[in-house]
Parts: structure tokens; sequence; C-alpha cells
């Protein structure tokens, strides 16, 4: 008795902790109050009841009664050995032992702090008094109470969203409990230092808090300086090969510079621009850093020419391709020991020219940029295992369109020699300048709108993401006119083929011819095999004939 | 065994008759070489008139099959100046070259219809003539 009352004058941890699991209902979360009930009985009647002094134990009677509906408690298994224990186990029962209840909803399901629902379950009365049977000084463990809490119960998190909708709704009956809780202090009792987390402006329990979403400030430089790239790159139809690939680019805008293949790329790109307009922190350097980022974009590009020129092997009008790697090579020498590159043969080609390209002006190097790379294809044409690459590959080699690879090479052979003789001038700078603005003209306008190409675009998506390595946008752009040619041949074959038999719409005979010429068809694989192997089961059912009931067979014959 | 035999000799003569094809283009290619040769100053070597001629061989192959194709696939057993037409449409020269071949031969094959109907209808007033000649000189006679 005596020992009760010297703990309640002089209230350390340990003492508290003890008072708090007096107090609480021992009850668990899950049972019904039935067992609540019995509970709480078996609770009064355990041995350490000798230690709780009269009041006390009528308070934990009384405050029983009145929790009772809305307190759940789970069983404390420890409460026999109050004495013995340590702070870090008391704390642990009282974890285990507080009621779910939550203080915004009068039917509490739970709440994330065990606790305090010691004292919440009292909160339940209206009145101020149940709030003064707590504990005073009670803040410290309050506060070691929620660093536990952490590891605490994982139940009680999973109850979250449910306490959160309640906040939502936002009871009213709880914000004058809230609100006078608030009001008195927080050492008043355990249940205010942990009201105020459960409030979304809580700084207690951060991790509950909504914060608002963080928002980086908008750059207007830099988005306005986009939206003309934009406009620019739009208002040139034509000129495909040396500025469009800003929409590509977009993407990439705000990202950090770093080390990344595909921002050097971007960097490359506007570098065909005036170099002041980058806004970004990379902007400024650009200038300082500009016979660095050319050597690194190419570098970088020397990869992914490689994966590019595996896609192309068609492009591989090697004859072409090696006369523009020639003269590239002879570059090489010159301007080797000026960049401390990689010992890549191709690279090494690049970044010469990328070199001599700092030195002239952005966008004549940005357009040799692209031919090299063009080049670059040509001559390291090998077989490529991609889909498309190997679609395109097998139509040029099965049916007899050699003929169609002498009209593209034509297109290739353009960009290849300027830039050759413009390599192998001592001054570049005015050669190429004066042979650009005619070049931009001869590609001519753009054959199809925007919306047009904006199927081409899933397929270019697609290839990007088939391929092994990181794609550049200039390669992007390629596939991306290429597909557009192979497509616009695949549809002019149909025609005629259809036209071909006195028909004037394409029907599936006439797509089987196709693929005969393909060599996807032959002899041994019917077009049926390939329906079988490779199309989802939606589409074979409209393809092959399948006999459904009553006899009858659809698609019908 | 016999069918095996059988097979392996058909076979072989399958294999000797392939080669003597490729000869034959060989040597077809093997002169036209020499005249383009001739033509720009610049020898071929042998192993190029190889690759050509090899070349061609399959691509004979190639368009053989594509013609079978395109011929079935306008239901016909035969192959006809239409297939050709489509097989020539992806180089443009050659597509031209072709059509204009055909509009001469179909203008050739109309003339010589004309002709051979004009012929005929000579033929016949000649033959009536003589016959009534021939029966008036008998009479005359």
């Amino acid at each position: 008795m005596a020992e009760s009352y010297d703990r309640e004058s002089e209230p350390t941890t340990r003492t508290l902790l003890r008072r708090v699991l007096d107090t609480a209902d021992t009850r668990t979360p899950r049972r019904r109050r039935s067992a609540r009930v019995s509970a709480q009985k078996a609770l009064l009647e355990t041995p350490s009841s000798r230690r709780l002094s009269s009041p006390t134990k009528m308070n934990v009677r009384q405050r029983s009664h009145r929790a009772r509906s809305i307190s759940r408690l789970a069983h404390v298994h420890t409460s026999g050995n109050l004495e013995e224990q340590t702070p870090r186990t008391l704390l642990k029962n009282i974890l285990l032992t507080a009621p779910e209840s939550s203080i915004m909803m009068p039917e509490s399901v739970v709440k994330p702090v065990p606790t305090p629902q010691v004292v919440q379950s009292s909160r339940r009365e209206s009145s101020r008094g149940s709030l003064e049977l707590q504990l005073p000084e009670l803040e410290p463990p309050t506060t070691l109470a929620l660093g536990l809490l952490a590891p605490g119960r994982r139940k009680q998190r999973l109850r979250l969203s449910v306490f959160q909708q309640g906040m939502d709704q936002g009871l009213p009956l709880s914000q004058e409990p809230r609100g006078n809780a608030s009001a008195s202090s927080l050492t008043s009792s355990l249940n205010l230092t942990f009201a105020t987390p459960l409030q979304p402006q809580s700084v207690q329990r951060p991790g509950l808090a909504r914060r608002p979403p963080t928002r980086r400030a908008v750059d207007v430089g830099a988005f306005l300086q986009d939206l003309r790239d934009t406009s620019l790159a739009l208002a040139s139809p034509g000129n495909t090969v040396l500025e469009d690939t800003q929409p590509f680019s977009q993407p990439l805008v705000g990202r950090s510079p770093s080390v990344y293949h595909s921002l050097p790329c971007t960097e490359a790109e506007d570098a065909e621009r005036a170099v002041s307009h980058r806004t970004q922190s990379s902007g400024p350097r650009l200038q300082n850093h500009n016979p660095r980022k050319p050597a690194q974009l190419l570098a970088a590009k020397a990869k992914k020419v490689d994966a590019l020129a595996v896609s192309f092997p068609n492009n591989s009008s090697a004859i072409s391709g090696e006369d523009g790697v020639e003269p590239l090579q002879d570059g090489v020498g010159e301007e080797a020991e000026e960049r401390m590159e990689e010992g890549l043969s191709v690279s090494k080609v690049m970044d010469t020219t990328g070199t001599q390209g700092s030195v002239r002006t952005e966008k004549s190097k940005g357009y040799r940029e692209m031919t090299e790379a063009v080049e670059a294809k040509e001559p390291e044409g090998s077989s490529g295992d991609e889909d498309i690459s190997g679609r395109t590959a097998s139509p040029e080699l099965a049916s007899s369109t050699t003929e169609f690879l002498q009209a593209r090479r034509p297109q290739f052979l353009e960009p290849a020699p300027p830039p050759s003789t413009a390599v192998l001038s001592s001054e570049p700078l005015e050669p190429l300048s004066t042979r650009l603005p005619p070049r931009a003209r001869t590609p001519g306008p753009r054959p199809r709108q925007d919306p047009h190409k904006t199927g081409l675009s899933h397929y270019v998506k697609l290839f990007s993401f088939y391929s092994k390595m990181p794609m550049e946008k200039a390669a992007l752009e390629m596939v991306e006119k290429c597909l557009d040619k192979y497509f616009q041949h695949l549809c002019d074959d149909l025609e005629v083929f259809a036209a071909h038999a006195g028909r004037k719409t394409v029907r599936p005979e006439d797509l089987e011819l196709l693929m005969r010429r393909q060599g996807l068809v032959n002899d041994q694989v019917s077009l049926h095999v390939l329906v079988e192997r490779h199309l989802p089961l939606e589409y074979r059912q409209l393809l092959i004939p399948c006999a459904f009931s009553g006899n009858s067979v659809f698609p019908a014959q | 065994m016999e069918e095996e035999e059988e097979g392996s000799g058909e076979e072989q003569q399958r294999f000797s008759y392939r080669q003597r094809l490729k000869a034959a283009v060989h040597y077809t290619v093997g002169c036209l070489c020499e005249e383009v040769a001739s033509d720009r100053g610049m020898p071929f070597s042998k192993q190029t008139i190889a690759a050509i001629s090899e070349l061609t061989f399959r691509q004979c192959e190639t368009f053989a099959k594509d013609l079978e194709m395109f011929a079935r696939h306008a239901k016909r057993s035969t192959i006809n100046t239409e297939d050709v037409k489509l097989l020539a449409r992806r180089s443009n020269s050659l597509l031209k070259y072709i059509t204009e071949k055909t509009e001469e031969l179909a203008q050739f094959n109309t003339e010589q219809k004309a002709k051979k109907k004009k012929k005929l209808e000579d033929d016949n007033t000649k033959s009536v003539v003589p016959a009534e000649a021939a029966a008036a000189e008998k009479d005359g006679s």
C-alpha cells in the first residue's frame, strides 16, 4: 500500500508504466465483449493485484466498465511479473495491452497508437475528469512509446486506412474532445500527446501525415525554350535528318546532366540549335564542355550505332559506307591525341568527326553526327535478330527487291559524300555551311502529317524496348522512316496483288502471297501454322476456320 | 533399295542437269561481262563473274517461284505477261521496258492477226480466181 502511494508520489518511468498497465483494460483486440469482461476479471484476480492499491483497483474497475464498450486490449501475459520487468518490457506490455480504439470513432476499430489507448478509451466519456485519471508527467514514456510503435504491431497499421477514413469523415464529436485535448497541457494526459499526431498537421507522426505533394518549381525559361524547340522541329518538316528529333528529346529535358546515354544525345541535338538557349545546368557548361560533350556523345553513340547497324542490314550499301568511313579515318590520326576516348574503332571515327564538328557550328556538327550515324550503320551492317529488322531483311532478300535497295541507296549516298568531302577539307566550316541549306531542302516535304505517324511511333517504341541497348533519338527517327517506307511498300504490294487477281479489295490470299514472297510462308510452314504460333486466340478464331456447334463454321469458308 | 538407287540416280541426274544450267548461265554472264568490260575499259575478275552468275541463277529460281505464285494467285495455270510485269514492278526502268515490249508484242500480234486475216481473204479470193481461171482455161482449151 505504502509502496503504491510512494509510487504515485514519485513518478518514475517504471512506476508510470506500471500505472498505465494497471489501469489498462486487459483485453485482446479481437475477442468479443464477453471475453473482454472475463479477461478483465481475470486481470483483477491476478496475483499482481496485490500490488495494486485499493484506489487504483477501483479506478481500474470503474474505467474498465466505462471503457468496455469501446476498447479492446490484448491480454497481458506478463502482468504477473511487473516487479521484475524493465521499462522496456513495461512498454512492451503497454503496447500489447493498449486498447484499439480511435479517439475519433465512437465505435472504435483501431488507431495507430496503442499506448494512448489507455487514455483514449477514457476519452469516450465526455467528462474531462476521466483524463485526470491518467498519469501526469508522462511525456518521456510516451515518446519512448512512440519510438517503439514503429516496430509495433502490424495489425494496428493495417487498420490505418480505416482510421484515416474515419479522419476523413471527420466526426464532429471528435472535434470537441480534440480541441479540449489540445487546449489542455500536453502532459496532462497520455491522450493528448497522441491525439495530435493523428491529425494530418502533426509533427510527431510524420509517417501518417498527409503531406502536400512536393512540386518542383517550373523553370519557365526551360519550358519556353522547349516549346520553341518543338515548334522549330515542327516547322522544319523536310529536315527530318537534321533537326527533327525534338519529339523524342522532350522527356529528357528534365534530366540532370549525368553521364547518361540519352542525355548526351539530347544535348547534341540541342547543340544543333543555338548553344546559349539551354537553361538547364548543362546549358552554361555546354560551351565549355563543347569539345568534350560531342566526344562523349559519340562514344556513347558508337555503341548505339552498333545496335542500330544490326537492325539495318539493308542499308549496308557497303560501298558508300566504306567511302564515308575511309576519309573519316584520315582525320582520326590528327585528332586522336587530343581526345582521351575509349578504344572503340568506330567511336574513334565518330570522335574525330565529332571534334571536328565542335569546331564548326553546332548545326553542321549535328548534321554530320546524323550522317555519321547513317554511315556507320552501313559498314557495320550485319544480320540482325530484331523482329522488325528480320522482317525488313527477309522481304528484301526473299523477294526480288534488289532494285528497292538500289532505290534506297541513293538516299544514303547523298548524305555520305558531302560529309566525307567536308571532313577531308581543311576549312570544313564553309563548305558544309554552304552545303547545309540546300541539303535542308532536298529531303523534300514530309509526306504525312503527324497524326498519321502516331501509329509508327508505337512501333518505334516497341523497337526501342526490344533492343538490347539504349537507342539514340536519331536512330529512332531512322527506324521510323524505314518503318514508314516498309509499310508503304507492303501496302503497295498488297494493292497490286489484289489488282492482279482482278479484285478491288485486299483479301487474306493476297497477304499469304506476300508472306510467301517474304519467305515466312513456304511449303513447310503454312499461314495457319504461323497464325497459330504467333497470334492470340481471339485473332486465331477469326482467321482459321473452326467448327462450332450446330454445324457452323466460323469464319465462313 | 531400288528406289533409293533410282532416287539417287534421279538426283544425280538432276544435279548434273543443274550444273549444266549453271554452266550455261555462267558462260552467258561471262560474255556479257566481257562486253561491258570492253565498253568501260575495266576488266572483270573471275570471282566477280562467278558471283554474278551464281546470283543470277538463284534469282532466276526466285523469279520462277514468284511467277508461279502470281499465276496461281490470279487463278491461272499459265504464266502471263501480267505476272512478269508484276514481278518487275520494283525497278521502274525495267517495268517501263517490259511494258513497252509487251505493247510492241501486242501490236505485233495484232498486226500479225490482221495480216493473217488479209492473207486468208486473199488466199480465198486467189484460190477462187485461179480456180475460175483454171476452169476458164479448161473450158477455153
